[in-house]
């Protein structure tokens, strides 16, 4: 079932029109659905008029002469185009304040739960180019191979691989299909064959140092890392004491950004604590603190006062809400980029999943904003056959944008970045292949299915805007490659390549805030300083002389006996001050 | 007159149900934000605001779409719209599903017997919209069902960021690459039946790509002009009487115009004016047979009517659909006569023709 309007294929149309409202919600006209609209039928007629005075209000400003509606282009932010009524109210008070009252008060509430979109499909795009027949000859053997091991005939999936390895000799592997069918016949040759479980290979450094290619040789991250910090950035306006707790921190890529926009913030910067959570160290260093301190130097140079504590877990579920230290009056931020999808379950396993304990937590902590970027696809299928098609198609895709990456930059480090990136890329392909019950950790979900959860957990949209999206766009111009694009989906934004969205940014918050809080003005990571910041020494108690840093490290000991939430000193915990 | 702004709402409401006028006002507005005076177009906020679908290759209501890329270097996508494969498939195995999603099984033949092949080229002026908006996401299944087709929608670069002739271009690589795809061709004697469908700017690409097939073997069994988007220096009657009164103003028609025809040149370029003083004369070559459709309150339909007049006095095939009371747009939502009764005259116009090759081949 969809949203479109049921159409007969076999001729005649008597009882279409009544049929018409069938497949949406039943009060939202279903014409207006299928249009990508939502409205209910009840307010149709308030939708038009307001609709007619928001076009009396535009040629009233434009002073009747030349249309220039620049203010609400270019100034005004737009948030989630479906929701018609609440569209038409933010442009009316934009340009008439003094506005006697919206349509209504708050986006549906239901709405964000109710299914008015299909469920995820699978978008197919591929390209047509040279040595077609091998390559559809190839995706048709890995399918095959895939249904004989769902099916357990592991010898005819063997003798499959075998032809596999055959054609692709005689197929160029360096790019398309050849390429990516190469990692799949070899994540499948690690079903087949590996002896002992292949659970996730290689230390946590190595895996940095491939997630640090893969964010060079593509956008993904750096649009994960760009709106999840724009929507922190509104989220924080008004508040003088911030605490972002990153969920893995990895080299800390995404937070000299909105340090750096914090320090512009007109009327002067809060005051930063980041907490971030990562694994341990094998090798007794403290990569944690490492980062922590970099970070905090740089925040030092633009004058941002700054605090940074290093949480060592290997799961997430193992962090509990004490070790983060939240204090009261600080307006929280919590950023996950791609680390809730571990936290799931088979979708058929009964009982409750780590996601579901390590959501409620995030909402005890009763955060401004919860940015959540998560890879756009279903990976987490039972059905292994379903599973690995869903990832040959997304892979395929992934490594498509990859090679015209590489394709256009003509640098060496370009090249090399992007063979590291397709590395990191391999790591999550062998995990959903290879990798049953507990093991697997890509456990991939699309966007649908987060707004679910995050709706039944308790948790409220915040829609991402114009601006995000205007400034996720900019971004991709910098970037030759011309096929990436961005979509906004109901408050939510991806990014995908060619019309095939591959990562989905959404936010959420669990704050008492109302729901109509008013947004936040446009451009405000690039608005400049005019006066002098206000950073005011004197109110904070702070030992800025001496940068306390303990020998003990950053290592928080995960000693599940200790429920204390006391700060004593003895604790293992250790923060790091800028300024 | 023009560059009037005078808000006239009272007419329009009269005439289109509540859901249309909702619908169409609100695009009315949100392209008014969009152009600015300057002549540049606010694109990231354009995209922002359009409302888009995916493509879906399990079949919605027997129909299901793909997206694919036809040419690398200028980007350009197609989605493909078509009827489900193996519908007469008893087969219950879990795996078909997956299996029906592979780009092999995807592009086998509807039927055996000829089908037709409709590339479209979606409106918006020639700078909104694209292959993946909502309103013609629908509107491209709707023609699946309606004519047993395969419809082609082509995702054409726009202006201003691409002047003429880009948008041609790309319909033209469009029809070209169709007509290399085995499994489009049909019939014992193995043809691409193709139509060329557009409306308000994908009509006026649907012309002029047909003029471009002439010359080149690829042959057209008909074109389908949905409020096709003409225009030329003159203000004609309905221009002026009909400015503002339904959705859309002359200065907006202008404007589009400017951004997409070369700079320094007038509407009467033959893009935007094919039988005008610069136009170029169609008598006595193979143009496909067309039809076209007016709607009575659109203000260009002048000259769409000069166009069907310039298609005649030519010698060339063509049938004027005239809906005397109905507005742009009307073929976005099926809620009116218009919708229902212009959808039968284009199912009418593409199944005669395949019945007349059928007949021409069994004999």
């Amino acid at each position: 079932m969809g949203p479109y309007p049921c159409g007969s294929a076999a001729g005649g149309w008597e009882g279409v029109r009544s049929e018409a409202q069938c497949t949406a919600a039943p009060d939202i006209d279903g014409l207006l659905a299928g249009a990508g609209y939502r409205v209910r039928s009840s307010d149709l007629c308030q939708v038009a008029q307001r609709l007619e005075r928001l076009e009396s209000a535009m040629v009233y400003n434009s002073g009747g002469g030349h249309a220039d509606y620049d203010h609400l282009a270019s100034d005004a932010v737009h948030y989630n185009p479906s929701d018609l009524a609440s569209w038409v109210d933010s442009m009316l008070s934009e340009l008439t304040p003094a506005d006697p009252g919206p349509v209504r008060h708050a986006p549906a509430p239901d709405g964000w739960v109710d299914q008015i979109y299909p469920q995820p499909q699978r978008a197919v795009a591929a390209r047509m180019e040279e040595e077609e027949d091998s390559g559809i000859r190839l995706v048709h053997l890995l399918m095959s191979s895939a249904e004989a091991i769902q099916r357990g005939d592991a010898a005819l999936s063997g003798s499959l691989i075998d032809e596999m390895r055959l054609l692709l000799t005689r197929v160029n592997t360096g790019f398309g299909i050849g390429k990516v069918a190469g990692y799949f016949v070899d994540a499948l040759t690690r079903r087949l064959y590996s002896v002992s479980s292949p659970a996730a290979s290689g230390s946590p450094a190595e895996y940095e140092i491939l997630y640090h290619h893969f964010y060079e040789a593509s956008p993904y991250l750096k649009f994960a890392h760009f709106t999840a910090n724009q929507a922190i950035l509104e989220a924080f306006d008004g508040h003088d004491r911030v605490h972002v707790i990153d969920f893995s921190l990895m080299h800390g890529l995404q937070w000299p950004a909105l340090i750096q926009a914090l320090a512009l913030r007109p009327g002067g910067p809060p005051s930063l604590r980041l907490t971030g959570i990562g694994p341990p160290s094998p090798d007794g260093r403290d990569s944690l603190r490492e980062i922590g301190v970099r970070l905090a130097e740089l925040a030092r140079s633009v004058r941002v006062q700054f605090a940074f504590r290093g949480v060592a877990a290997n799961r997430l579920d193992d962090v509990r809400p004490w070790m983060l230290q939240v204090a009261p009056g600080e307006a929280v931020a919590v950023n996950s980029v791609m680390q809730l999808h571990r936290l799931l379950t088979d979708p058929d396993s009964p009982g409750p999943a780590p996601i579901d304990s390590v959501l409620s937590w995030i909402h005890g902590l009763r955060p401004k904003i919860v940015t959540v970027v998560e890879q756009e696809a279903d990976h987490n299928k039972t059905g292994f056959l379903d599973r690995f098609t869903e990832a040959l198609f997304y892979y395929s895709t992934m490594f498509d944008s990859l090679e015209a990456g590489r394709a256009n930059g003509s640098a060496v480090q370009q090249q090399q970045a992007t063979a590291v990136a397709e590395v990191y890329l391999q790591r999550e392909i062998r995990d959903i292949v290879c990798c049953e019950g507990p093991d697997r950790a890509e456990r991939h979900e699309p966007l649908v299915r987060w707004r679910a959860r995050m709706g039944q957990a308790g948790f409220k949209p915040v829609h991402l805007g114009s601006n995000a999206f205007k400034q996720a766009s900019m971004l991709l111009t910098l970037f030759s490659g011309e096929g990436y694009c961005v979509e906004e989906v109901d408050g939510c934004l991806t990014l995908g390549w060619h019309s095939r969205p591959l990562i989905a940014a959404s936010a959420w918050r669990a704050d008492d805030l109302e729901d109509n809080a008013r947004p936040v003005p446009d451009n405000f990571i690039f608005s400049s300083i005019s006066s002098t910041s206000n950073t005011n020494d004197s109110n904070n108690n702070n030992n800025n002389n001496n940068n306390i840093i303990n020998g003990n490290g950053s290592m928080l000991r995960r000693n599940s006996n200790n429920n204390s939430r006391s700060s004593d000193s003895s604790s293992q915990q250790e923060s790091i001050h800028g300024m | 007159m023009a560059g009037s702004n005078e808000v006239n709402v009272n007419e329009s409401k009269r005439v289109v149900p509540l859901n249309t006028w909702v619908l169409i006002s609100n695009f009315k507005l949100k392209y008014n934000m969009l152009r600015r005076p300057d002549g540049t177009f606010n694109r990231h906020l354009a995209e922002f605001l359009d409302r888009k679908v995916s493509a879906n290759a399990t079949p919605v209501n027997g129909v299901l779409s793909f997206d694919l890329l036809i040419d690398r270097p200028t980007s350009l996508l197609v989605r493909i719209y078509r009827p489900t494969p193996f519908p007469d498939t008893d087969n219950t195995e879990p795996s078909t599903s997956s299996m029906s999603s592979l780009l092999t099984d995807l592009i086998q033949p509807p039927s055996s017997d000829p089908f037709p092949v409709i590339v479209f080229f979606h409106g918006g002026s020639f700078a909104h919209s694209s292959a993946n908006t909502a309103i013609y996401d629908s509107l491209c299944r709707r023609f699946v069902s309606l004519c047993n087709a395969v419809v082609i929608s082509v995702n054409y670069r726009r202006s201003p960021e691409y002047r003429y002739p880009c948008a041609y271009d790309d319909g033209w690589t469009a029809l070209k690459w169709a007509s290399t795809q085995p499994w489009l061709h049909s019939g014992k004697d193995s043809k691409l039946r193709v139509f060329l469908a557009g409306d308000s700017s994908g009509g006026n690409i649907a012309h002029h790509v047909a003029v471009r097939a002439i010359e080149s073997g690829i042959t057209i069994s008909g074109n389908i002009l949905l409020n096709p988007m003409f225009g030329g220096q003159a203000r004609t009657e309905s221009e002026k009487r009909l400015d503002g009164k339904y959705f859309v103003t002359i200065q907006d028609r202008d404007w589009y115009w400017k951004a997409f025809l070369p700079e320094g040149v007038d509407r009467d370029h033959p893009a935007c004016n094919p039988f005008g003083p610069n136009g170029n004369d169609l008598k006595g070559l193979p143009f496909p047979r067309s039809i076209v459709v007016v709607a009575g309150l659109d203000l260009v339909q002048d000259w769409q009517l000069a166009y069907v007049d310039g298609l005649k006095k030519a010698g060339q095939d063509v049938k004027l659909v005239y809906r005397e009371q109905a507005t742009i747009g009307f073929y976005l939502l099926p809620n009116t006569d218009h919708f229902y009764e212009v959808m039968e005259e284009i199912k009418g116009f593409v199944q005669i023709w395949i019945e007349l090759q059928n007949a021409t081949m069994e004999r």
